[in-house]
Parts: C-alpha cells; sequence; structure tokens
C-alpha cells in the first residue's frame, strides 16, 4: 500500500460549484498499482549484502540459461520470481530458425525478449552477464536486447533526505526534461 | 607467569581495575544457532508468507484455452522443422549470423500458443487479477489489439505499456476476431485512480452487447473519458477488459446519459459487476497500459472535470530516531539534541534568521561569491561556527526552509 500525502497548495479558481467534482473530498490517496513506486524509483529494492555474487540488488533482471537445445531469457522480479519469458523452444521463435542455439538464435531471442519487454513496460533491467567473447553469441544477445531498447541498468533507489543530511537531492519525479 | 597474575588478580576489585580487566579475553561469541544449522532468511521469509493451498487457491473465469490435439501438432511441427533444415538459404544466413526472424509473426504464433500463460504471469506481476476480481482469473485467450491514434501517430496498448493521457484523448480503435453472432462486452478501468474510495475503480469506457468485433454497433453504456492520473501518484494502470456474452445482457441500470463527467458516478467495481452478471459474462481478452501525468492534464481538470487540480506528494515514513539518552557520549551536543526537536519550531528558527535580513521593499543582496569567506567576529565557539558555514554554504537542516 502507497499512501500520498495531499498538498494541494493551489489557488482558489472560479469552481463552478454545480458539478459534484469540486466538492470531492479528497485525502490521502492511495495508488495500488505493485509497480507504481519500482517505476517512481522508490519502491524497496533489496540491498543483499555486498560481496555477495551474484547481488541481490535488483528489482527486475534479466537471465540467460541454455540446455543442450535451446536458450531460455527469463526476466527475474526480485519478489515474484520469473514475470517474463522467451525461449527458443517456444514454436514462435523455432518456426523460423534454422537451430535453436547457434548466434543467429541468440541474437533474435534478444530481439524477441526485448520487444516483450517494451510491450510490458519493463524497459530497465538490471543484468550481471558479461560475455565471455565479445563477439558471441551471449554478446550478440546483449547487443540485440539494447538494441530492441531495453536499458540493462536500473537506477539506484531513491531514498528520501533525513532532515540532518547534508544535501537535498533531486526528486525523480519532479525532473522533466 | 599467568598463574602468578591471576593470583593477584584475584586479591583485588576486578572492575575498579582496568590494567587487570584487558587480561580477560572477551571472546567471539556466536548468537544463535550456527549458520548451517539456523534458517536462512530465505527460509524464514517463506515460513511467514506460507499460504495454505486449500484456502488460498485461485478460480480460472475465462474461456478455455484452445484444446490442440499433440499428436497432430507434433507431426506438423517435425514436419516443418526438417524442411527448415533442408532449406539452404536459411542455413547460410543463420551460419553468417544475418538471419532475422519476422517479429510480427513471431508475435502473432506466440499469441496464438504460449502467449496468453506469458501474459497471465505477467498481469499477475502488474495485479491484475488481484484487484479487479480477487481470487479469480483467465487466460486472455483472445488476442485483443487496442490502438490510440494521435497525430497519425499509432500508440498500440499491450500488457502494462507507457502511454501518456495526451496521446489517450479519443477513444481507440479496438480489434479482436470473432464470429459474427457472438456478443461481446469491452470495459475499461483504472484500479488505481479513485480519489475517495481505495477498492473502488473509475470505469472509462463501457460498451456493452457487441455484436461481433463491431464496435461501433455495441451499445455504449459508459461514454469514453481519457485517463487522468493526478500529479504526483505516479502511474496508474488502465486495464481493457473483453467479455464474451452468452446471450444479450440488460446493462440500462449502469447506463450514463452523456458525457458523464461527475466523477462519482463513474465508480465501478469489476468485482461486483462481474458477479451479478457471472452466469451471462466469461472474460476472454485483456489489454493493460500505464499512464502517468503530464501537462496537458492541467487543463482537463480545469475545464472539462471543473475541479481543482489535485496534487500528490508520496508520503515517506519517518527516519528511525532511537530513543533519548540521559548522557550522549561522545556525540556533538547540538546536532544530538535537534534531533528530539520539533522539527517544526528549529524550521521555524531557520526562518526567522532568515528573514531578519529580508527587507520588504528592496530587491535581496546578490549571493556572495565566496559566502565562506566572510569573518567572524568576536569569538565564536567552534560548534556555532561550524553552524554557520553550514548554513552559508546551505548546507543540512538550512535546505527545510530553503
Amino acid at each position: 500500500m502507497q499512501y500520498l500525502r495531499h498538498c494541494n497548495k493551489f489557488t482558489t479558481r472560479g469552481v463552478s460549484t454545480q458539478v459534484a467534482n469540486a466538492d470531492l473530498n479528497i485525502t490521502d490517496f492511495v495508488n495500488r498499482n505493485p509497480r507504481n513506486l519500482e517505476r517512481m524509483r522508490i519502491g524497496y529494492k533489496p540491498d543483499g549484502y555486498h560481496v555477495e555474487k551474484p547481488g541481490k540488488c535488483f528489482w527486475h533482471k534479466l537471465n540467460l540459461s541454455q540446455s543442450g537445445r535451446y536458450v531460455y531469457a527469463t526476466i527475474e522480479h526480485f519478489e515474484n520470481g520469473t514475470v517474463l519469458q522467451a525461449s527458443t523452444k517456444e514454436w514462435a521463435l523455432k518456426k523460423q530458425l534454422y537451430k535453436c542455439i547457434d548466434s543467429s538464435a541468440y541474437y533474435n531471442l534478444g530481439r524477441v525478449l526485448a520487444e516483450r519487454c517494451l510491450k510490458s513496460g519493463l524497459i530497465e533491467v538490471y543484468s550481471n552477464i558479461t560475455p565471455p567473447k565479445p563477439d558471441g553469441k551471449v554478446a550478440k544477445f546483449l547487443e540485440a536486447l539494447q538494441k530492441g531498447g531495453v536499458n540493462l541498468q536500473e537506477p539506484p533507489q531513491f531514498k528520501p533526505p533525513r532532515p540532518w543530511d547534508q544535501y537535498r537531492h533531486e526528486k525523480p519525479w519532479e525532473v522533466t526534461e | 607467569m599467568s598463574c602468578i597474575l591471576w593470583k593477584f588478580s584475584s586479591n583485588i576489585n576486578t572492575r575498579s581495575s582496568s590494567a587487570v580487566r584487558n587480561l580477560i579475553r572477551h571472546g567471539h561469541h556466536l548468537r544463535g544457532k550456527p549458520p548451517g544449522v539456523a534458517r536462512s532468511l530465505k527460509q524464514r521469509l517463506e515460513e511467514i508468507n506460507y499460504k495454505n493451498p486449500s484456502l488460498h487457491f485461485r478460480v480460472d473465469i475465462g474461456l478455455p484455452p484452445p484444446v490442440v490435439s499433440r499428436s497432430t501438432q507434433l507431426k506438423e511441427r517435425l514436419s516443418v522443422v526438417k524442411q527448415l533444415r533442408k532449406n539452404s538459404e536459411l542455413e547460410k544466413l543463420a551460419r553468417n549470423k544475418q538471419l532475422l526472424i519476422n517479429l510480427e509473426q513471431a508475435n502473432e504464433e506466440w499469441l496464438r500458443t504460449s502467449g496468453y500463460y506469458h501474459i497471465k504471469k505477467l498481469s499477475d506481476h502488474y495485479g491484475v487479477y488481484e484487484h479487479l476480481f480477487g481470487d479469480a482469473y483467465f487466460l486472455p485467450v483472445v488476442p485483443l489489439c487496442v490502438n490510440y491514434t494521435k497525430a497519425d501517430v499509432k500508440h498500440p496498448v499491450y500488457f502494462g505499456n507507457l502511454i501518456k493521457p495526451s496521446d489517450a484523448e479519443t477513444k481507440p480503435e479496438v480489434h479482436y476476431e470473432s464470429e459474427k453472432e457472438a456478443l461481446w462486452s469491452l470495459i475499461l478501468t483504472n484500479p488505481d485512480g479513485h480519489f475517495t474510495k481505495q477498492d473502488q475503480e473509475y470505469i472509462h469506457w463501457f460498451v456493452g452487447n457487441i455484436p461481433g468485433n463491431k464496435i461501433d454497433q455495441g451499445e455504449t453504456i459508459v461514454e469514453y473519458l481519457q485517463p487522468f492520473p493526478p500529479k504526483g501518484t505516479g502511474y496508474h494502470r488502465h486495464i481493457f477488459i473483453l467479455y464474451k456474452q452468452e446471450k444479450r445482457i440488460d446493462f440500462s441500470e449502469l447506463k450514463k446519459s452523456g458525457p458523464c463527467l461527475n466523477l462519482e458516478d463513474r465508480t465501478f467495481s469489476t468485482l461486483e459487476f462481474y458477479r451479478q452478471r457471472q452466469e451471462d459474462l466469461t472474460p476472454g481478452g485483456l489489454a493493460f497500459f500505464q499512464s502517468d501525468w503530464d501537462s496537458t492534464l492541467t487543463e482537463f481538470y480545469h475545464n472539462t472535470l471543473n475541479m481543482k487540480e489535485p496534487v500528490f506528494e508520496y508520503d515517506f515514513p519517518p527516519p528511525y530516531i532511537r530513543p533519548q539518552e540521559w548522557f550522549a557520549k561522545r556525540r556533538p551536543f547540538n546536532l544530538y539534541l535537534d534531533k528530539y526537536r520539533d522539527p517544526k519550531q528549529i524550521n521555524k528558527e531557520f526562518l526567522m534568521r532568515k528573514l531578519k535580513n529580508v527587507h520588504p521593499f528592496k530587491a535581496p543582496p546578490p549571493p556572495l561569491p565566496y559566502p565562506n569567506a566572510v569573518y567572524f567576529k568576536d569569538s565564536v565557539p567552534q560548534w556555532l561556527k561550524l553552524e554557520k558555514i553550514k548554513s552559508r554554504l546551505k548546507w543540512g537542516r538550512i535546505n527545510e526552509i530553503e
């Protein structure tokens, strides 16, 4: 549950009182969207233990795995587990591929996953995958994801300044380009 | 030697003699069970969040997914794969790393085969079923194409993508595949935006008794209203749900005449709506987008909804401050005591100090290029010097009033 304080500081305007909207009694507002705070960058993000590897500091994380025949890519949420997936095992991809674990399979899997990520509103995803070869399959996969519009870095969680803190950092939701 | 010392220490009071106390080793004590034996945080959380499956289960209320004979499907697929393997051009492309699959075709096939399971998982992640249907869910078996158009630019709705309110001002084009004689109803609701009741929704659009996929011929129960997420409340889900009707349903009690700009009238609960008509309605299609405030909404609130524009700010939990001690050792007294004072009073003091140098009619003096190079008159204690330096540099609590 996320409570949002009402700070209506608008100067009084000529508001017609015939419409009932004018006398709506608005006090607290609750946005029930479970992804809202994460997208606003103020949701809880586990810190994990800093020397632990792989770390646990993410909202959404990219996972890539390969079996003998197929490649699987998933987006994992720290609480909800796997939330989005794509693999060359799916008939939709397999139908158009020559082989399901070669370089072009990896590249096309990246394209498909990028498309699904954008469609589902997961634009920023944490990734700790380091490609073993700079021009290998995994690098191709990551390249396709980034070309498709997915950002492979997540912004840090915004923590509110305490009154005694030295600086007041800019609030991410007040920045408008 | 140690033996002698031990004898010596037994003669005197160990508490008073620090020299003797230093000889006692305070070893590392393990609190609780050792790591291999004790449960990990993950295990503990699993135990806390455990839900009894016989009590917490969910019901599928949707249309059944199409049944396909596995053997015929396998046969078809195998033959296709064999042909692919024989295709030398495809092989060339694949080996040269130039094979690009057709994403549109792949997407269509995905929606027809495993897509609805994936979308269901994603909708669970977005809390769609939980907030609309409670303990029920459905598989979005009917692919729903929703397209907003603004200035010839299409803004399609998928499952959670972002669409700004200014792009969704007019009602969208909706398309789905259907038999001619089937009846459908389409509802667009926002479960996050209700101003007064937290567990209710605002209905943005309701078209009932749609014959086939002709939305225009359906009966408009509630006119379309664009999304209006208030400033500061973040991203609101706007969910399209397509229900299949068993027969023609009379929606006259829900019917709102005119554009219906009174928000109270648009209060809606999908769960209640579905409960009353569950014999005749089956959800089949799902699409949703997220929307957040943009600058065009100010005008919309003032001119269309005829109300002041509400502005919100997230209410962060206050920082933890541990109970005050009588003797706070090794902590600066001013900083320590400030933590336990009323923050409003502190801010007031800062404001008073600031207003002392403000003239009501004259323009404020320009800020100093080097504020810290101002000489301190008389003797000033170090803590006060530091406080003044902090105020000059706009560090710390002075920011609360700036």
